[in-house]
Formats: structure tokens, C-alpha cells, sequence
């Protein structure tokens, strides 16, 4: 009895504390950005204090991020969007097709989804360069398949093996063509899959930094890549920095949450389904 | 004539897919493997010469490649070492029969998916000698504070430890999702015989777990050894070169220099390692699908 309670106690003490870790940063960016730039120079710091709202008042009624933010929203949903419509049917092709060489083809769209974006981002660059794209929000678009689309294809598949395919194979003798027994018998049963798909793709868009910040300058320019520029060579606004960040985060965070299932499945292209 | 329309479907479906993957990674790997044939200074208005494997040879020969090559293996080495061991310790502890953790669950995903770029300039603020909450703690319990992004013996073990923290939160959810789906069988039969628990973690637990295992490690790697982000945010590969990884080290050749031709070929010989690895995956999740 002793022993179970020592060992209860014991789990949540450690996992408190590794929670604690987990959670401080952004706790801590949080609080900052409802302090005044003076509060947040303070050492040691102001755990207690008046908020203010000026941070985001400044970010949201003047300057450019605003437009950034929409610029964001833009990309993220086209990018993910096209990367839905283009491959939760090349997944089921995958997973129901005999197909010539399907299995490197496989390989092949795994490969490029672990492959370092600066081995794309480089030639990517000169190639909007020349097409006179770049800092437009279609050259992001197409270039954020690069992990999108093979993501949907790769997370797909592996909720298409799910479904038997007798089931296909039974809409298709009660006289359903093959369009059909696609759209109104088997993507029904996949929903939970093109929704977790969907929202993890939305995430990694909104999260993304390197590419964005090599094909955009002012125009297309996304949330992240306004982040190094707080910490500017003249002024450092890390009041402003934190109010940024936060709203970067928000909808991540909330997106995250409904997810949270689906996680870890995603994050290991379904390899593991936690 | 109607069984050929229904066979030709599927590739239909298929090809707009192919054809855009083709279009935004083949083709501009074709184009940067001929480029890095090449010397060109983009801005420099000069001609491109063409240059054979010399980009190539200068890798090999370049201390600062060198730097760079080493820095990443040491990083990769540190994050994955320390994000597995803390990750294996906090998956045990959650998965144990004590009522109420699932909450732990949701909440420490959060370091994982918030904005990466974000977290980096978080803990520069963090990392900062004079205002920043890391320093003021050590202050608090009497040690002294440390420059730690500024000197360039502490400054990559400090980014690895942003990445630990990171991703320490993954490794715990694979490590746990493993450990969730392990039967319990071969457990009681070892209680019976009376393993004691070190043995049956040693002798059971780790080998169940090893795909569980692979796979977060491998990931993990290639995940590491093409890290950009939270580098860039936290010292752009300063003070000097000393934090500088393999994608610095090619960002600052192709971006800042504008030396594209040296830069290409770097950022070749990185998608070859990476596509080594992507094969080993491939070839450990693939057998344990087979089996």
C-alpha cells in the first residue's frame, strides 16, 4: 500500500517537473508579450504585473503584419488544399492499384519529403528567379508540395489499407462506377484520415521558415519569417517578438489539440500508430 | 476499348501528382547537380565557368566544411542521444499503472509543434547574458551566469539543448505509443519466473520495442542532421563558424556569398547521406510490415 502510494507520487512528481520545462518558454513568451518593453528588460523579472495590450495593438493596427498574417492564411490553405485534391486519390491509387514500379515510386515521394529543403531551395530559387516568381504566393504554394504532397500521399495510404477492399469491390457489383464507390462509399470511411492529414499539413506550412524566407521578401512574406526580424541590428523589440510569436503559435496550438490522436502517426508518416 | 479507358485511370489520377513532384524536386536537382559543374558568383555579373568536380574537391579540402561536417555529427549526436534517453525514461514512467496521466500526454506535445523559428528566438532571449531568465536562475541559486551563445565551446551544446527540448516530447510519444502496444504476455510469464524488473526491461521490454525504437531514432536523425531553423534563429552559425551545421554552412554559401555553384554541391552531398539514411528506414520499417 506504502509502496503504491510512493510510487504514484513519485510518477507525478517527475512528470510534473518535465512538464514544467515543457511548458515554461512558452508560458514565459506568452506573459511577455502582454508586458511594457520596460517590464520586459527587468531583471530580475516582473512575474506580477498589469497587462498591457499595446504589443499586439502595435503589431495588428500598424506596419505589415497584418498582411503577413493574411499572406499565411493564404498560403497554408491553397498549398494545403492542392496537396488534399492531388493526393488522397494518388494514395488510394498506391494502396489499391497494381501499378508498374509502385513501390519505388513509393520510396521515391519519401525521399523527398525527409530530403533537406536547402537541396531544393537553391536551384528552386534560380528557377523562380528566372520565371520572375519569386515572392508571389503560387512559387510558395507549389514549392510547399514538396512536403505536403508526399505527406498527404504517405498518411493516406495508410488509412486506405485500413478499409478493406471488399468493401470497394461490393459497391462496385451493386452498380456503382469506380468514381463512385471512391467518392461516396470509401472516402466517407477515411474522413478521420484526410482531417488529421489536413491539419498536420497545416501546421508544417505555418511553421515553415527556410524556404519561405528564401522566396519571399516583402510581398508573399509569411508570419515566420517576420520573427528574426524583431531582433533588428538597431532596436531588439522582444516585447514585440513575443506578441508575434504568440500569435504564431495560437493556431497552431489549437489545431494541435484536435490532432493530438493523429500526432504522432503524422510526425512519423504513419509508421507508428500511436 | 472500355477496359483499356478503366485501366488507364489509375495513372491518370496519378500523374498530376508525379508530374508536380517531378517539377519541383527532380527537375531542380537535375538543374543543381549541373550547376555544381560550375563556378558562379551570381552577383558578381561574371560568366559561369565551368569548373568540372572542383566545387567537389574544395569540399573535401575546405576546413570549414570540415567544421561544419563535424559540428552536424556532433549535434545530431547529443540531440538524439539525450532526446531518447530522457524520451525512454518519461514513456516508461507514463506508461505505468498510476491513474490520471493522460493529461501529461496532451500537454507536452506543446514544444514539438509550436513554430520552430519562434522557439529559437525564444531561447536567444532565454540564452541572453543580461536579461535572459537562464542566467538570472543560475544567479539565483549562486553559480555564475554564462555567455552561453556567445562563447563558442558552450554555444553548439547550448543549441542541442534547444533541440532536446524540442523534441524530447516526440521521442516520449513514439516510445510510449511502442510501449502502449507491447502484449502482455511474455511479461507475466517472466513474472512467474521470477525476472526481476531490470531484466524483464532488458530482456523484453527494449527488444519489443525496437521498431518503436528505429523508427523515432531515424527519423530523429534526418530530422537533425537537416536542422536549419532554431540554428538560424538563435546564431546564424556564430559566434564565428562554431555552431555552423552543414545547411548554414550551404545557406551562407548560396545566400549570403551568392557562390551557387559551391553551394549546390553541398547541398548535394547532404541529399545523398539523407537519401542513405531514408533507405535504411525504408528497409527497417519495410521488414517489420513483411513479417
Amino acid at each position: 500500500m506504502m509502496k503504491g502510494i510512493l510510487k504514484t507520487l513519485f510518477t507525478h512528481v517527475i512528470l510534473i517537473i518535465f512538464t514544467v520545462i515543457a511548458l515554461f518558454p512558452f508560458v514565459w513568451i506568452i506573459t511577455n508579450s502582454f508586458k511594457t518593453r520596460v517590464q520586459v528588460f527587468a531583471i530580475p523579472p516582473v512575474w506580477i504585473f498589469e497587462p498591457t495590450f499595446t504589443n499586439y495593438a502595435d503589431l495588428l493596427l500598424e506596419g505589415d503584419f497584418p498582411s503577413h498574417i493574411l499572406n499565411s492564411c493564404i498560403i497554408t490553405l491553397t498549398s494545403v488544399s492542392l496537396a488534399l485534391f492531388l493526393g488522397v486519390p494518388a494514395a488510394y491509387i498506391f494502396d489499391r492499384y497494381r501499378i508498374k514500379s509502385k513501390e519505388s515510386m513509393y520510396f521515391f515521394i519519401f525521399t523527398i519529403r525527409m530530403g533537406p529543403a536547402i537541396a531544393f531551395a537553391i536551384p528552386l530559387y534560380l528557377i523562380c528567379n528566372t520565371l520572375g516568381i519569386l515572392d508571389t504566393h503560387i512559387a510558395l504554394v507549389l514549392i510547399y508540395q514538396t512536403f505536403n504532397l508526399p505527406f498527404v500521399i504517405w498518411m493516406m495510404r495508410g488509412f486506405f489499407q485500413e478499409v478493406p477492399s471488399e468493401i470497394d469491390e461490393a459497391a462496385l457489383i451493386d452498380g456503382c462506377s469506380r468514381m463512385k464507390a471512391f467518392f461516396y462509399v470509401v472516402l466517407p470511411l477515411v474522413k478521420t484520415g484526410i482531417f488529421a492529414s489536413a491539419i498536420l499539413s497545416v501546421i508544417f506550412s505555418w511553421n515553415e521558415f527556410f524556404l519561405a524566407s528564401v522566396i519571399t521578401r516583402s510581398v508573399a512574406r509569411t508570419i515566420p519569417v517576420d520573427m528574426p526580424a524583431f531582433i533588428g541590428l538597431t532596436r531588439i523589440h522582444w516585447e514585440k517578438m513575443c506578441a508575434a510569436g504568440s500569435i504564431a503559435a495560437i493556431p497552431v496550438l489549437f489545431f494541435a489539440l484536435i490532432v493530438r490522436k493523429q500526432l504522432i502517426r503524422g510526425l512519423t508518416l504513419g509508421s507508428i500508430k500511436g | 476499348m472500355f477496359l483499356r479507358r478503366k485501366d488507364m485511370l489509375p495513372y491518370l489520377l496519378l500523374l498530376p501528382s508525379i508530374l508536380l513532384l517531378l517539377g519541383i524536386t527532380i527537375y531542380p536537382i537535375i538543374y543543381a547537380l549541373n550547376l555544381s559543374f560550375y563556378k558562379w558568383g551570381m552577383t558578381s555579373g561574371e560568366p559561369m565557368v565551368y569548373v568540372g568536380l572542383d566545387n567537389y574537391s574544395k569540399l573535401v579540402s575546405d576546413p570549414e566544411y570540415h567544421n561544419a561536417l563535424a559540428n552536424t555529427l556532433f549535434f545530431t549526436a547529443m540531440t538524439i542521444t539525450l532526446s531518447f534517453t530522457i524520451g525512454l525514461m518519461i514513456a516508461i514512467l507514463l506508461n505505468s499503472e498510476v491513474g490520471g496521466l493522460s493529461i501529461y500526454r496532451t500537454v507536452i506535445m506543446i514544444p514539438t509543434i509550436l513554430t520552430p523559428v519562434v522557439i529559437g528566438i525564444s531561447f536567444r532571449f532565454l540564452y541572453n547574458y543580461d536579461i535572459g531568465l537562464i542566467n538570472y536562475f543560475l544567479g539565483v541559486v549562486g553559480l555564475t551566469k554564462q555567455p552561453w551563445l556567445g562563447d563558442p565551446s558552450l554555444a553548439l551544446p547550448a543549441l542541442a539543448l534547444v533541440d532536446v527540448w524540442e523534441w524530447t516530447p516526440f521521442m516520449t510519444l513514439i516510445l510510449f505509443a511502442g510501449l502502449q502496444s507491447l502484449p502482455d504476455a511474455p511479461f507475466e510469464a517472466a513474472q512467474i519466473d521470477g525476472a526481476s524488473s531490470f531484466q524483464r526491461f532488458r530482456y523484453i521490454t527494449l527488444p519489443l520495442l525496437k521498431p518503436a525504437i528505429s523508427v523515432a531514432v531515424l527519423i530523429r536523425t534526418m530530422d537533425a542532421f537537416r536542422w536549419f531553423d532554431t540554428i538560424y534563429a538563435m546564431t546564424k552559425g556564430g559566434p564565428g563558424i562554431a555552431t555552423e551545421t552543414l545547411s548554414v554552412f550551404t545557406w551562407r554559401h548560396g545566400f549570403l556569398y551568392f557562390d551557387m555553384g559551391y553551394a549546390t554541391s553541398s547541398a548535394l552531398v547532404m541529399l545523398f547521406i539523407i537519401e542513405l539514411f531514408c533507405w535504411i528506414y525504408m528497409k527497417t520499417t519495410f521488414k517489420r510490415e513483411r513479417e
